[in-house]
């Protein structure tokens, strides 16, 4: 198609529109697993006696599509599109943006064969076995430099805070990757850490946390500060909090892991500094649900009309109950209670699915009529998943809170004789009606996410709109 | 948009191809947001004070309050010492007789060992001891006793552990009987509680039962199992811990095809020894220990 603006180059909208389209698809699939992991908690026997479909091979199969499946994929397309349109720059490499497209979806097949046959390093979140993360890190430093060269060759003289937001994301991510997965192959599947003992618990604890603060925080904030403010077309709150939200945001993080791992190995000081760090971050963490939300003030009246924006506000309010929820949990008397309970779960969820996927699925709506050059098949189709999507939440979120406080409460329990009043059976027996619904909440959000995979193939094949650009 | 807001905006702009474009205000940093964050600093830097905290050369700062974990559960180990300490003592000390005369010292040895019994007996004996969904468990709240029901007996089993095995007889399984003998066989067991069936197999296999199966070596003459019944006369080694026959209890399913696949396979069990120094387990039990779940188990319902 022609472009009618003057001054600007052709964008690289296809690798965009590649990874919008398996974002789709990875969700549906990584929710799906959700469901299905969820239900073989609620009922065990569901797994037939099939290893490879059992809960601790499905698990990390879950967190993987929708961390670095899904989310991965939101990622490299909303920051393939961002860093283009607010530099008025082409990508900086063609051949990288492929590259990583294929690598990174070779990373998820790998992913996919491994893990359902056992094939694990046993680390949260960084399960892929050692050849994988090689593929990883190739796929991660191509995508590092596609993106700083286009800001290099960018036209803007300013960069946009979107791409502050991604860069961090992008060069943290990396040097999380490659330090938690030192280790020494003994055979094409198998290596030992580099790290003895606790430390390799603490190194694994400061990537685990930091894939979250920068993976599922950082990155999708920057994300927010596109989306949001071009969505409800009004400018960004503040530029100076921006910055401020940002340094502090990013220079905190990175000390809060040890809070995983309060009442272990770990030496007391590293316990203390990671909780305190954790409570220091409250704040730098909300400054970016202020500047989203009141990027909407004064546009209020638009959530009336607009469901993308209510998908926006709506995950900016998560965002802010899960980052009020961390620092809480990570005080040691809380953690006490709440460590190794449903409410880790229940907390997770509340960001993965309240903020990241959330947020994800306003920018998806927001793209896709944008990159095929179309109009939204169904708005009303948008808010109904976006009412389903909430209500799933909801009920996710109620019951692993009641299902993680009472298992943190029986666990603790004493008689008057100073005896444990609950075997460890009894509190599994207790849990089980709170999986179901958990289960239950799980399958109306998978439902939601299937109305909009339908919307977009049906927005994808609607009549192209001339008046707007295609790449 | 109007002179206001351009006034207002940092005067920077992206994305203008289309739509609207980006823009930022600037606005000051909210006052409520700047001052709590502030306020968690203060907070965080006092709390480095008065707890470990940060790493030296070759230690690190202890804080005001010499807290450690280890210390900290020391001290609930210890106050939970102060309250137990009397009851042990004494639990420790006395018979398991005189133990169950004693009321409270009953019920805080009851409430011991149901938290011992959850942990460590509920995975195989069922929670409470209602016994095993997939069976090969005995029920610990009846009082049909496989070896011996006495509150000594029952601390005796826990201590050592029993292994019972009752061998396979079908000759595909390595027994010395056919496949109809075992038919037979089966019938007779099943009448003993006074199941109908056909009454010349039944026959058939009583004299099996008597003869050549050996049956009643371990069962007893009367198929009523090691702990009550004589064999060829004489009183039997409750030990054996042979199941009672005739009181359509069983152990691995009472309908006719589990009773003859028992025949057939033979079947095998084993309670692990929970007694410290015994082998084969890694959690072990100390005396005291032993002693609460006895009383324990002896509560339930078929103590004798």
């Amino acid at each position: 198609m022609i472009t009618q603006r003057v001054g600007t180059e052709q964008y690289d909208y296809d690798v965009v529109k590649m990874f919008t389209i398996m974002s789709v698809i990875y969700g549906i699939v990584g929710f799906l697993i959700g469901v299905i992991i969820a239900l073989e908690l609620a009922f065990p026997e569901l797994n037939g006696g099939i290893e490879y479909i059992s809960f601790g091979r499905l698990r990390p199969l879950h967190t993987s599509a929708v961390i670095f499946a899904f989310g991965g994929s939101v990622l490299f397309a909303t920051s393939y599109y961002v860093v283009q349109r607010t530099c008025k720059a082409r990508l900086f490499s063609d051949f990288l943006s492929r590259l990583t497209f294929w690598g990174w979806n070779l990373v998820i097949v790998g992913a996919v064969v491994t893990y359902p046959l056992g094939l694990t390093q046993g680390k949260e979140y960084a399960e892929t076995i050692w050849p994988i993360d090689l593929l990883i890190t190739v796929v991660w430093v191509a995508y590092f430099i596609n993106f700083v060269g286009t800001l290099a060759k960018r036209k803007e003289r300013h960069i946009y805070v979107a791409n502050w937001f991604y860069l961090a994301f992008i060069i943290t991510v990396a040097m999380l990757h490659i330090v938690n997965n030192l280790a020494i192959p003994v055979n094409l599947t198998d290596s030992y850490s580099i790290y003895p003992g606790v430390q390799d618990a603490m190194i694994q604890w400061w990537y685990g946390h930091n894939a979250v603060g920068f993976f599922l925080t950082a990155a999708f904030l920057g994300l927010m500060y596109y989306f949001v403010p071009k969505q409800a077309e009004r400018p960004v709150y503040s530029y100076r909090l921006s910055i401020v939200h940002f340094w502090a945001l990013v220079f905190l993080y990175i000390w809060a892991g040890p809070h995983h791992l309060h009442y272990t190995a770990l030496p007391d000081w590293a316990s203390t500094l990671g909780a305190t760090f954790s409570i220091m971050l409250l704040l730098p963490s909300w400054g970016g649900m202020i500047n989203g939300i009141m990027t909407l003030s004064g546009a209020w009246d638009k959530l009336r009309t607009d469901p993308i924006l209510r998908f926006f506000i709506i995950s900016l309010s998560f965002y802010g109950m899960s980052t009020f929820e961390g620092p809480m949990m990570s005080i040691k008397s809380v953690n006490a209670l709440s460590h190794y309970t449903d409410w880790t779960i229940g907390h997770v969820h509340s960001g993965a699915l309240g903020w990241v996927a959330m947020v994800s699925f306003g920018a998806i709506y927001h793209l896709v009529p944008k990159l095929w050059g179309t109009t939204t098949w169904s708005v009303r189709l948008i808010n109904v998943h976006f009412w389903l999507a909430t209500i799933g939440i909801v009920i996710y979120i109620v019951s692993m809170w009641i299902s993680g406080v009472m298992q943190g409460l029986m666990w603790r329990a004493y008689d008057h004789y100073g005896n444990l009043t609950y075997s460890f059976a009894e509190t599994v027996g207790a849990m089980h009606p709170y999986y179901v619904f958990r289960a239950v909440g799980g399958i109306i959000f998978l439902v939601g996410a299937l109305l909009m995979a339908f919307n977009v193939v049906k927005t994808i094949g609607n009549k192209t709109v001339s008046s707007v650009r295609v790449g | 948009m109007s002179d206001k807001s351009k006034v207002e905006t940092t005067g920077h702009q992206w994305d203008d191809d289309e739509g609207y474009p980006l823009k930022e205000y600037n606005n000051p940093l909210p006052k409520w947001w700047l001052y709590t964050f502030y306020a968690t600093i203060v907070w965080a830097v006092v709390y480095w004070f008065f707890y470990p905290t940060w790493p030296m050369v070759d230690d690190y700062t202890r804080g005001l309050l010499g807290w450690s974990m280890h210390k900290q559960l020391d001290e609930e180990m210890a106050e939970a010492q102060v309250q137990q300490k009397p009851f042990n003592d004494r639990l420790e000390q006395m018979s398991l007789a005189d133990i169950t005369r004693d009321p409270q010292l009953q019920q805080y040895a009851i409430s011991g060992g149901k938290a011992i019994f959850g942990d460590n007996c509920a995975p195989c004996h069922g929670s409470g001891g209602v016994g095993s969904l997939a069976g090969g468990f005995p029920v610990l709240v009846d009082d049909d006793w496989l070896i011996s029901g006495t509150i000594e007996g029952i601390q005796e089993t826990i201590q050592t552990g029993h292994t019972a095995m009752m061998p396979a007889h079908q000759t595909e399984f390595g027994g010395a009987f056919t496949a109809s003998q075992v038919d037979d066989l089966a019938a007779y067991v099943l009448s003993l509680s006074g199941r109908e069936g056909d009454k010349e197999a039944q026959a058939r296999g009583g004299v099996l039962f008597k003869g050549d199966a050996g049956c009643v070596g371990c069962h007893g003459d009367n198929g009523k199992g090691s702990a009550k019944d004589t064999s060829g006369g004489s009183p039997m080694e409750k030990t054996i811990g042979a199941p009672n026959l005739t009181d359509g209890i069983w152990l691995y399913g009472g309908d006719a095809a589990a009773v003859r696949l028992s025949i057939a396979k033979g079947r095998s069990g084993r309670m692990p020894a929970w007694r410290v120094g015994s082998e084969g387990l890694n959690r072990k039990l100390s005396p005291l220990a032993v002693k609460q779940v006895a009383v324990y188990v002896h509560s339930l319902g078929g103590g004798q």
